[in-house]
Protein backbone atom coordinates (compact mmCIF):
# COMPACT_ATOMS: atom_id res chain seq x y z
CA UNK A 1 0.00 0.00 0.00
CA UNK A 2 2.50 2.29 0.30
CA UNK A 3 3.71 3.02 -2.66
CA UNK A 4 0.84 4.43 -3.44
CA UNK A 5 1.97 7.46 -1.35
CA UNK A 6 4.69 8.23 -3.91
CA UNK A 7 3.17 11.87 -4.29
CA UNK A 8 3.25 12.65 -0.64
CA UNK A 9 6.64 10.74 0.27
CA UNK A 10 10.12 12.55 -0.13
CA UNK A 11 12.49 10.60 -2.61
CA UNK A 12 15.10 8.12 -1.03
CA UNK A 13 18.39 9.39 -0.31
CA UNK A 14 20.87 6.55 -0.44
CA UNK A 15 20.06 5.94 -4.55
CA UNK A 16 22.03 8.05 -7.07
CA UNK A 17 20.35 7.44 -10.26
CA UNK A 18 23.23 7.28 -13.53
CA UNK A 19 23.27 9.50 -16.31
CA UNK A 20 21.71 6.69 -18.46
CA UNK A 21 18.84 5.47 -17.38
CA UNK A 22 17.56 3.55 -19.73
CA UNK A 23 18.37 0.33 -21.03
CA UNK A 24 21.47 0.11 -23.06
CA UNK A 25 20.78 -1.00 -26.93
CA UNK A 26 22.29 -4.64 -27.34
CA UNK A 27 23.45 -5.47 -31.09
CA UNK A 28 22.51 -7.98 -33.24
CA UNK A 29 26.03 -8.81 -34.02
CA UNK A 30 28.83 -8.27 -31.80
CA UNK A 31 31.20 -5.40 -33.31
CA UNK A 32 34.36 -8.17 -34.24
CA UNK A 33 32.14 -10.70 -35.67
CA UNK A 34 33.47 -14.61 -35.13
CA UNK A 35 34.83 -15.92 -38.33
CA UNK A 36 35.83 -19.45 -36.92
CA UNK A 37 32.27 -21.44 -36.10
CA UNK A 38 32.42 -22.57 -32.18
CA UNK A 39 30.96 -25.97 -30.78
CA UNK A 40 27.93 -25.83 -29.22
CA UNK A 41 29.01 -26.32 -25.50
CA UNK A 42 25.62 -26.67 -23.80
CA UNK A 43 27.94 -26.58 -20.43
CA UNK A 44 27.41 -23.06 -20.42
CA UNK A 45 23.14 -23.36 -19.84
CA UNK A 46 23.94 -26.66 -17.23
CA UNK A 47 24.11 -25.70 -13.36
CA UNK A 48 24.45 -23.16 -10.94
CA UNK A 49 25.89 -19.71 -12.24
CA UNK A 50 29.03 -18.21 -10.91
CA UNK A 51 28.56 -14.54 -11.74
CA UNK A 52 25.58 -11.61 -11.87
CA UNK A 53 23.82 -13.74 -8.38
CA UNK A 54 24.14 -10.99 -6.27
CA UNK A 55 22.38 -7.11 -6.70
CA UNK A 56 24.60 -4.39 -7.27
CA UNK A 57 23.36 -1.04 -7.85
CA UNK A 58 19.79 -1.78 -8.14
CA UNK A 59 17.55 -2.85 -6.04
CA UNK A 60 14.73 -5.23 -8.23
CA UNK A 61 15.70 -7.43 -10.55
CA UNK A 62 14.98 -10.34 -12.82
CA UNK A 63 16.46 -13.87 -11.51
CA UNK A 64 16.79 -17.20 -14.11
CA UNK A 65 15.71 -19.90 -12.61
CA UNK A 66 16.94 -22.12 -14.97
CA UNK A 67 19.32 -22.06 -18.34
CA UNK A 68 18.84 -20.73 -21.60
CA UNK A 69 19.92 -18.42 -24.65
CA UNK A 70 18.71 -14.84 -24.47
CA UNK A 71 18.87 -13.89 -28.63
CA UNK A 72 18.40 -10.46 -29.81
CA UNK A 73 14.93 -10.43 -30.03
CA UNK A 74 14.35 -11.11 -26.30
CA UNK A 75 17.11 -7.98 -25.82
CA UNK A 76 14.54 -5.74 -27.61
CA UNK A 77 11.25 -7.05 -25.54
CA UNK A 78 12.77 -6.67 -22.67
CA UNK A 79 14.45 -3.11 -23.31
CA UNK A 80 11.54 -1.99 -24.70
CA UNK A 81 8.57 -3.25 -22.45
CA UNK A 82 10.65 -1.65 -19.41
CA UNK A 83 11.92 1.28 -20.96
CA UNK A 84 7.88 1.56 -21.71
CA UNK A 85 6.80 0.73 -18.28
CA UNK A 86 9.43 2.75 -16.27
CA UNK A 87 9.60 6.51 -15.27
CA UNK A 88 13.15 7.58 -16.60
CA UNK A 89 13.28 10.32 -14.04
CA UNK A 90 12.65 8.42 -10.94
CA UNK A 91 14.14 4.92 -11.87
CA UNK A 92 16.96 2.97 -13.90
CA UNK A 93 17.53 0.33 -15.43
CA UNK A 94 20.73 -2.13 -16.21
CA UNK A 95 21.86 -5.11 -17.92
CA UNK A 96 23.50 -7.50 -16.22
CA UNK A 97 23.99 -10.10 -19.11
CA UNK A 98 26.26 -9.17 -22.08
CA UNK A 99 25.28 -8.73 -25.48
CA UNK A 100 25.13 -11.87 -27.66
CA UNK A 101 28.33 -13.26 -28.55
CA UNK A 102 28.03 -17.07 -28.61
CA UNK A 103 27.78 -17.55 -32.62
CA UNK A 104 24.79 -20.47 -33.75
CA UNK A 105 24.96 -21.88 -37.08
CA UNK A 106 22.28 -23.13 -38.85
CA UNK A 107 22.09 -25.20 -41.91
CA UNK A 108 19.74 -24.44 -45.22
CA UNK A 109 16.54 -26.01 -44.38
CA UNK A 110 15.99 -28.85 -46.46
CA UNK A 111 19.01 -30.58 -47.09
CA UNK A 112 20.00 -33.93 -46.20
CA UNK A 113 22.76 -34.13 -43.38
CA UNK A 114 26.69 -33.79 -44.31
CA UNK A 115 28.26 -31.31 -45.88
CA UNK A 116 30.13 -29.77 -42.93
CA UNK A 117 29.13 -26.88 -40.39
CA UNK A 118 26.82 -24.47 -40.94
CA UNK A 119 27.15 -20.99 -41.37
CA UNK A 120 26.96 -18.57 -38.62
CA UNK A 121 23.23 -17.29 -38.28
CA UNK A 122 22.81 -15.65 -35.41
CA UNK A 123 24.52 -14.95 -31.87
CA UNK A 124 22.75 -15.50 -28.36
CA UNK A 125 23.91 -15.08 -24.44
CA UNK A 126 24.27 -17.92 -22.64
CA UNK A 127 22.37 -17.61 -19.31
CA UNK A 128 22.52 -19.92 -16.22
CA UNK A 129 20.27 -20.78 -13.38
CA UNK A 130 20.22 -17.86 -10.95
CA UNK A 131 21.63 -15.20 -12.91
CA UNK A 132 20.06 -12.04 -12.83
CA UNK A 133 19.24 -10.65 -15.90
CA UNK A 134 18.09 -7.27 -15.63
CA UNK A 135 18.43 -4.80 -12.39
CA UNK A 136 15.69 -1.75 -11.55
CA UNK A 137 15.99 0.87 -9.18
CA UNK A 138 15.32 4.16 -8.08
CA UNK A 139 12.40 6.14 -5.90
CA UNK A 140 10.11 3.37 -6.32
CA UNK A 141 8.87 0.56 -4.01
CA UNK A 142 8.80 -3.04 -5.35
CA UNK A 143 4.80 -2.98 -5.46
CA UNK A 144 5.65 -0.77 -9.02
CA UNK A 145 7.96 -2.12 -10.32
CA UNK A 146 7.06 -6.11 -9.54
CA UNK A 147 3.90 -6.36 -11.86
CA UNK A 148 5.95 -5.39 -15.35
CA UNK A 149 9.27 -7.16 -14.38
CA UNK A 150 6.84 -10.58 -14.08
CA UNK A 151 5.22 -9.55 -17.33
CA UNK A 152 9.26 -9.64 -18.90
CA UNK A 153 9.92 -12.88 -16.64
CA UNK A 154 7.09 -14.82 -18.13
CA UNK A 155 8.31 -13.76 -21.76
CA UNK A 156 11.66 -15.33 -21.48
CA UNK A 157 12.61 -18.45 -22.60
CA UNK A 158 13.89 -19.96 -19.48
CA UNK A 159 11.72 -19.74 -16.09
CA UNK A 160 12.09 -16.41 -14.15
CA UNK A 161 10.99 -14.57 -11.49
CA UNK A 162 10.92 -10.48 -10.71
CA UNK A 163 13.02 -10.66 -7.52
CA UNK A 164 14.02 -7.50 -4.91
CA UNK A 165 16.92 -7.76 -2.43
CA UNK A 166 14.85 -8.27 0.31
CA UNK A 167 12.81 -11.57 -1.44
CA UNK A 168 16.17 -12.67 -2.88
CA UNK A 169 17.74 -12.86 0.39
CA UNK A 170 14.91 -14.37 1.73
CA UNK A 171 14.59 -17.24 -0.45
CA UNK A 172 18.62 -18.11 -0.02
CA UNK A 173 17.97 -18.26 3.81
CA UNK A 174 14.51 -19.99 3.08
CA UNK A 175 16.57 -22.83 1.08
CA UNK A 176 19.24 -22.87 3.86
CA UNK A 177 16.63 -23.47 6.46
CA UNK A 178 15.08 -26.66 4.40
CA UNK A 179 18.49 -28.37 4.08
CA UNK A 180 19.17 -27.93 7.44
CA UNK A 181 16.01 -28.97 8.68
CA UNK A 182 15.26 -32.16 6.24
CA UNK A 183 13.94 -34.86 8.26
CA UNK A 184 15.26 -37.43 5.54
CA UNK A 185 18.63 -38.85 6.60
CA UNK A 186 19.50 -39.43 2.77
CA UNK A 187 20.27 -36.68 0.84
CA UNK A 188 21.23 -36.71 -2.91
CA UNK A 189 24.94 -35.08 -1.73
CA UNK A 190 25.72 -37.62 0.59
CA UNK A 191 24.88 -40.90 -2.13
CA UNK A 192 26.97 -39.48 -4.55
CA UNK A 193 30.06 -38.42 -2.46
CA UNK A 194 29.75 -42.32 -0.79
CA UNK A 195 29.09 -43.70 -4.03
CA UNK A 196 26.42 -45.62 -1.86
CA UNK A 197 25.12 -49.00 -3.74
CA UNK A 198 27.40 -47.84 -6.73
CA UNK A 199 24.48 -45.16 -7.74
CA UNK A 200 27.49 -43.67 -9.62
CA UNK A 201 27.23 -46.05 -12.35
CA UNK A 202 23.47 -43.99 -13.43
CA UNK A 203 24.96 -40.31 -12.21
CA UNK A 204 27.11 -38.15 -14.28
CA UNK A 205 31.00 -36.97 -12.33
CA UNK A 206 28.75 -33.06 -12.78
CA UNK A 207 25.82 -34.66 -10.22
CA UNK A 208 28.61 -34.40 -7.09
CA UNK A 209 27.99 -30.12 -7.79
CA UNK A 210 24.57 -30.11 -8.54
CA UNK A 211 23.74 -32.63 -5.84
CA UNK A 212 20.18 -33.08 -7.77
CA UNK A 213 19.10 -29.96 -8.04
CA UNK A 214 19.76 -29.79 -11.12
CA UNK A 215 19.08 -31.99 -14.35
CA UNK A 216 20.22 -30.50 -18.06
CA UNK A 217 18.91 -26.60 -17.81
CA UNK A 218 16.29 -26.94 -15.73
CA UNK A 219 17.00 -26.28 -12.19
CA UNK A 220 14.85 -28.04 -9.44
CA UNK A 221 13.49 -25.58 -6.92
CA UNK A 222 11.40 -28.04 -4.74
CA UNK A 223 14.43 -30.14 -3.94
CA UNK A 224 17.02 -29.69 -0.70
CA UNK B 1 25.94 -49.57 -24.08
CA UNK B 2 28.91 -49.21 -21.24
CA UNK B 3 31.54 -47.23 -21.23
CA UNK B 4 34.80 -47.97 -19.43
CA UNK B 5 36.83 -45.42 -17.33
CA UNK B 6 39.91 -44.03 -15.30
CA UNK B 7 42.67 -44.73 -16.39
CA UNK B 8 45.55 -47.39 -14.38
CA UNK B 9 45.25 -46.94 -10.60
CA UNK B 10 42.49 -44.27 -11.21
CA UNK B 11 40.74 -44.96 -7.75
CA UNK B 12 43.80 -44.27 -5.38
CA UNK B 13 43.21 -40.65 -7.00
CA UNK B 14 41.43 -37.63 -5.70
CA UNK B 15 38.57 -37.49 -8.53
CA UNK B 16 38.24 -40.98 -9.35
CA UNK B 17 35.50 -42.09 -12.13
CA UNK B 18 33.94 -45.40 -11.99
CA UNK B 19 34.74 -48.40 -14.10
CA UNK B 20 31.40 -48.39 -15.60
CA UNK B 21 29.38 -45.58 -16.95
CA UNK B 22 26.22 -45.92 -18.56
CA UNK B 23 25.66 -44.64 -21.89
CA UNK B 24 22.81 -44.97 -24.25
CA UNK B 25 20.55 -43.30 -26.85
CA UNK B 26 23.01 -40.43 -28.00
CA UNK B 27 20.89 -37.33 -26.61
CA UNK B 28 23.59 -35.58 -24.90
CA UNK B 29 23.63 -33.65 -20.98
CA UNK B 30 21.63 -30.59 -22.08
CA UNK B 31 18.66 -30.81 -23.88
CA UNK B 32 15.59 -28.89 -24.43
CA UNK B 33 13.00 -31.60 -23.67
CA UNK B 34 13.15 -32.78 -20.15
CA UNK B 35 15.81 -35.88 -20.36
CA UNK B 36 14.59 -39.02 -19.00
CA UNK B 37 16.20 -40.55 -16.49
CA UNK B 38 17.55 -43.84 -15.36
CA UNK B 39 15.03 -45.41 -13.51
CA UNK B 40 17.38 -46.01 -10.88
CA UNK B 41 18.03 -42.24 -10.86
CA UNK B 42 14.40 -41.56 -10.63
CA UNK B 43 14.66 -44.44 -7.85
CA UNK B 44 17.20 -42.10 -6.06
CA UNK B 45 15.45 -38.51 -6.27
CA UNK B 46 12.53 -40.07 -4.78
CA UNK B 47 14.56 -41.91 -1.61
CA UNK B 48 16.39 -38.56 -1.28
CA UNK B 49 13.52 -36.04 -1.00
CA UNK B 50 12.95 -33.00 1.23
CA UNK B 51 10.82 -34.41 4.27
CA UNK B 52 9.11 -31.16 6.59
CA UNK B 53 10.06 -31.32 9.74
CA UNK B 54 6.71 -32.28 11.86
CA UNK B 55 5.83 -30.65 15.12
CA UNK B 56 4.67 -32.96 17.95
CA UNK B 57 1.21 -31.88 18.04
CA UNK B 58 -0.20 -31.62 14.94
CA UNK B 59 -1.64 -28.03 14.28
CA UNK B 60 -4.68 -28.93 13.14
CA UNK B 61 -5.23 -30.39 17.33
CA UNK B 62 -4.07 -26.84 18.56
CA UNK B 63 -6.43 -23.86 18.87
CA UNK B 64 -5.68 -21.71 15.22
CA UNK B 65 -3.03 -18.60 15.95
CA UNK B 66 -4.73 -15.75 15.28
CA UNK B 67 -1.72 -13.73 13.64
CA UNK B 68 -2.84 -9.60 13.46
CA UNK B 69 0.00 -8.41 11.12
CA UNK B 70 -0.49 -4.51 11.87
CA UNK B 71 2.13 -3.09 9.26
CA UNK B 72 1.49 0.59 10.73
CA UNK B 73 0.94 2.49 6.84
CA UNK B 74 1.43 5.36 5.69
CA UNK B 75 -1.61 5.08 3.72
CA UNK B 76 -3.81 3.73 6.41
CA UNK B 77 -2.81 6.24 8.89
CA UNK B 78 -3.48 9.47 5.94
CA UNK B 79 -7.12 7.95 5.81
CA UNK B 80 -7.33 7.33 9.59
CA UNK B 81 -6.64 11.20 9.77
CA UNK B 82 -8.83 12.35 7.04
CA UNK B 83 -11.50 9.86 8.89
CA UNK B 84 -11.46 12.23 12.27
CA UNK B 85 -11.35 14.89 10.44
CA UNK B 86 -14.49 14.35 8.52
CA UNK B 87 -16.20 13.62 11.82
CA UNK B 88 -14.88 16.37 13.37
CA UNK B 89 -15.45 18.70 11.12
CA UNK B 90 -18.70 18.66 10.32
CA UNK B 91 -22.04 18.94 12.35
CA UNK B 92 -24.06 16.33 10.44
CA UNK B 93 -23.08 13.08 9.83
CA UNK B 94 -25.64 10.59 8.18
CA UNK B 95 -24.75 6.87 7.27
CA UNK B 96 -26.53 5.42 4.23
CA UNK B 97 -26.30 1.72 2.87
CA UNK B 98 -25.17 1.39 -0.52
CA UNK B 99 -26.81 -0.72 -3.21
CA UNK B 100 -24.54 -0.42 -6.72
CA UNK B 101 -26.10 2.08 -8.90
CA UNK B 102 -25.31 3.19 -12.25
CA UNK B 103 -22.60 5.94 -12.67
CA UNK B 104 -24.82 8.93 -13.99
CA UNK B 105 -27.17 8.56 -11.18
CA UNK B 106 -24.29 8.58 -9.31
CA UNK B 107 -22.87 11.68 -10.09
CA UNK B 108 -26.19 13.42 -10.32
CA UNK B 109 -27.42 12.62 -6.71
CA UNK B 110 -23.48 13.72 -5.76
CA UNK B 111 -24.22 17.30 -7.65
CA UNK B 112 -27.63 17.69 -6.38
CA UNK B 113 -26.40 17.00 -2.88
CA UNK B 114 -22.94 19.35 -3.02
CA UNK B 115 -25.77 21.83 -3.85
CA UNK B 116 -26.80 21.67 -0.80
CA UNK B 117 -23.48 21.26 1.02
CA UNK B 118 -23.44 17.97 1.53
CA UNK B 119 -20.32 15.64 0.13
CA UNK B 120 -20.21 11.92 -0.72
CA UNK B 121 -17.73 10.23 1.27
CA UNK B 122 -16.29 6.69 0.85
CA UNK B 123 -14.50 5.15 3.96
CA UNK B 124 -12.94 1.86 4.35
CA UNK B 125 -15.20 -0.06 7.08
CA UNK B 126 -11.66 -1.65 8.67
CA UNK B 127 -10.48 1.55 8.77
CA UNK B 128 -13.35 3.70 10.65
CA UNK B 129 -13.87 1.04 13.01
CA UNK B 130 -10.98 1.55 14.65
CA UNK B 131 -11.48 5.08 14.81
CA UNK B 132 -14.67 5.46 15.88
CA UNK B 133 -14.07 2.83 18.58
CA UNK B 134 -11.55 5.03 20.10
CA UNK B 135 -13.45 8.21 19.73
CA UNK B 136 -16.94 9.26 20.74
CA UNK B 137 -18.68 7.70 18.47
CA UNK B 138 -18.94 4.23 19.64
CA UNK B 139 -22.50 3.72 19.62
CA UNK B 140 -22.13 4.24 15.62
CA UNK B 141 -19.98 1.14 15.10
CA UNK B 142 -23.03 -1.62 14.48
CA UNK B 143 -23.28 0.75 11.37
CA UNK B 144 -20.46 0.62 9.69
CA UNK B 145 -21.20 -3.14 8.43
CA UNK B 146 -21.12 -3.98 4.49
CA UNK B 147 -21.18 -1.16 1.88
CA UNK B 148 -22.29 2.08 2.89
CA UNK B 149 -20.92 5.81 2.29
CA UNK B 150 -21.25 8.52 4.88
CA UNK B 151 -22.76 12.12 4.01
CA UNK B 152 -20.81 15.08 5.81
CA UNK B 153 -22.09 18.44 6.04
CA UNK B 154 -21.13 21.43 8.47
CA UNK B 155 -24.93 22.60 8.09
CA UNK B 156 -28.10 20.44 8.80
CA UNK B 157 -30.25 20.36 5.68
CA UNK B 158 -32.09 17.42 7.02
CA UNK B 159 -35.27 18.11 4.83
CA UNK B 160 -33.16 18.66 1.40
CA UNK B 161 -31.18 15.81 1.80
CA UNK B 162 -34.10 13.42 2.53
CA UNK B 163 -35.63 15.16 -0.76
CA UNK B 164 -32.57 14.02 -2.96
CA UNK B 165 -32.07 10.43 -1.16
CA UNK B 166 -35.96 9.80 -1.83
CA UNK B 167 -35.62 10.59 -5.44
CA UNK B 168 -32.54 7.38 -5.71
CA UNK B 169 -33.89 4.25 -4.05
CA UNK B 170 -30.35 2.52 -4.31
CA UNK B 171 -29.51 4.67 -1.23
CA UNK B 172 -31.28 3.68 2.07
CA UNK B 173 -30.54 5.97 5.21
CA UNK B 174 -29.64 3.61 8.04
CA UNK B 175 -28.43 6.61 11.03
CA UNK B 176 -26.95 10.00 11.46
CA UNK B 177 -25.28 11.50 14.19
CA UNK B 178 -26.46 15.62 13.95
CA UNK B 179 -24.68 18.14 16.30
CA UNK B 180 -23.53 15.24 18.22
CA UNK B 181 -26.62 13.15 18.76
CA UNK B 182 -27.50 9.82 17.35
CA UNK B 183 -30.56 10.20 15.32
CA UNK B 184 -32.48 6.62 14.10
CA UNK B 185 -34.13 6.96 10.26
CA UNK B 186 -37.63 8.11 12.15
CA UNK B 187 -35.44 10.43 14.36
CA UNK B 188 -33.83 12.47 11.06
CA UNK B 189 -37.56 12.41 8.98
CA UNK B 190 -38.82 13.76 12.60
CA UNK B 191 -35.91 16.64 12.63
CA UNK B 192 -36.60 17.07 9.02
CA UNK B 193 -40.51 18.38 9.85
CA UNK B 194 -39.04 20.47 12.76
CA UNK B 195 -38.81 24.22 11.15
CA UNK B 196 -36.00 25.63 10.76
CA UNK B 197 -33.85 27.25 14.00
CA UNK B 198 -35.14 30.98 13.23
CA UNK B 199 -38.53 30.47 13.25
CA UNK B 200 -38.23 27.78 16.67
CA UNK B 201 -36.73 31.29 17.92
CA UNK B 202 -38.93 33.02 17.22
CA UNK B 203 -41.49 30.74 18.63
CA UNK B 204 -40.24 30.48 22.05
CA UNK B 205 -39.48 34.00 22.19
CA UNK B 206 -42.72 34.86 21.16
CA UNK B 207 -44.14 32.13 24.00
CA UNK B 208 -41.71 33.41 26.43
CA UNK B 209 -43.09 37.25 25.82
CA UNK B 210 -47.19 36.02 26.16
CA UNK B 211 -46.49 36.34 29.31
CA UNK B 212 -45.35 39.97 30.26
CA UNK B 213 -47.68 41.32 27.64
CA UNK B 214 -50.40 39.92 29.28
CA UNK B 215 -49.24 41.61 32.66
CA UNK B 216 -49.90 44.81 31.84
CA UNK B 217 -53.54 44.03 30.59
CA UNK B 218 -54.07 42.24 33.98
CA UNK B 219 -53.17 45.03 36.33
CA UNK B 220 -55.08 47.28 34.36
CA UNK B 221 -58.17 45.25 34.03
CA UNK B 222 -60.33 46.69 36.93
CA UNK B 223 -59.75 50.37 35.97
CA UNK B 224 -60.33 49.52 32.13
CA UNK B 225 -63.85 47.78 33.53
CA UNK B 226 -64.90 50.44 35.58
CA UNK B 227 -64.35 53.18 32.67
CA UNK B 228 -66.30 50.73 30.64
CA UNK B 229 -69.30 50.56 33.08
CA UNK B 230 -69.18 54.39 33.51
CA UNK B 231 -69.10 54.65 30.26
CA UNK B 232 -71.66 52.21 29.65
CA UNK B 233 -73.91 54.15 32.50
CA UNK B 234 -73.77 57.66 30.81
CA UNK B 235 -74.80 55.77 27.20
CA UNK B 236 -77.14 55.00 29.45
CA UNK B 237 -78.34 57.78 31.39
CA UNK B 238 -78.73 59.85 27.96
CA UNK B 239 -80.49 57.27 26.05
CA UNK B 240 -83.33 57.49 29.21
CA UNK B 241 -83.38 61.22 29.20
CA UNK B 242 -83.86 61.47 25.15
CA UNK B 243 -86.75 58.49 25.91
CA UNK B 244 -88.35 60.72 27.76
CA UNK B 245 -87.82 63.93 27.82
CA UNK B 246 -91.26 65.84 29.02
CA UNK B 247 -90.49 63.86 32.27
CA UNK B 248 -89.14 65.73 35.34
CA UNK B 249 -85.31 64.95 35.24
CA UNK B 250 -85.31 64.03 38.95
CA UNK B 251 -87.65 60.95 38.36
CA UNK B 252 -85.13 58.91 36.77
CA UNK B 253 -82.22 60.01 38.89
CA UNK B 254 -83.75 57.79 41.89
CA UNK B 255 -83.70 54.55 40.38
CA UNK B 256 -80.44 54.31 39.28
CA UNK B 257 -78.32 55.27 42.26
CA UNK B 258 -79.57 52.20 43.59
CA UNK B 259 -78.38 50.53 40.41
CA UNK B 260 -75.27 52.19 41.03
CA UNK B 261 -75.09 50.62 44.37
CA UNK B 262 -76.45 47.25 43.12
CA UNK B 263 -73.44 47.25 40.84
CA UNK B 264 -71.18 47.79 43.49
Amino acid sequence: MCWRLRRFLAPREDVTLPERTKLKFMDKVPAVPKVRREPRRLRDIRGPSREATEFTQGQYGILALGGGYLHWGHFEMIRLTIGRCMDPKTMFAVWRVPAPYKPITRKSLGHRMGGGKGPIDHYVTAVKSGRLVVEVGGHCEFGEVKHFLERVARKLPFPAAAVSRNTLQHMQEEEEEKRLNNQNPWTFERVVTGNMLGMRKYLSPYDLRFKGRYWGKFFLKHRV
Amino acid sequence: MAALGGGSGGQWRQGWLPVLQLIRHGSKAVTRHWKAMHFQRQKLMAVTEYLAPKPPIPEQCLPPKKQIVEEDDGYVRLLRRQVAEAFRDNRMIVVCQYNPMANEDMLLMRHYLRKHNIEVKFFLNEIVRPVLSQSKYKNLLPLFVGRNIVLVSPETKAKEMLRVLRSVPQINLLGACIDDTILSKKGVENFAKLPSLEASQGQTVGALALLPSQTCSLLQRGSVRLTALLDEYIRQLQAGAEVTPGSPGGNPAKPVPSQSSEAH
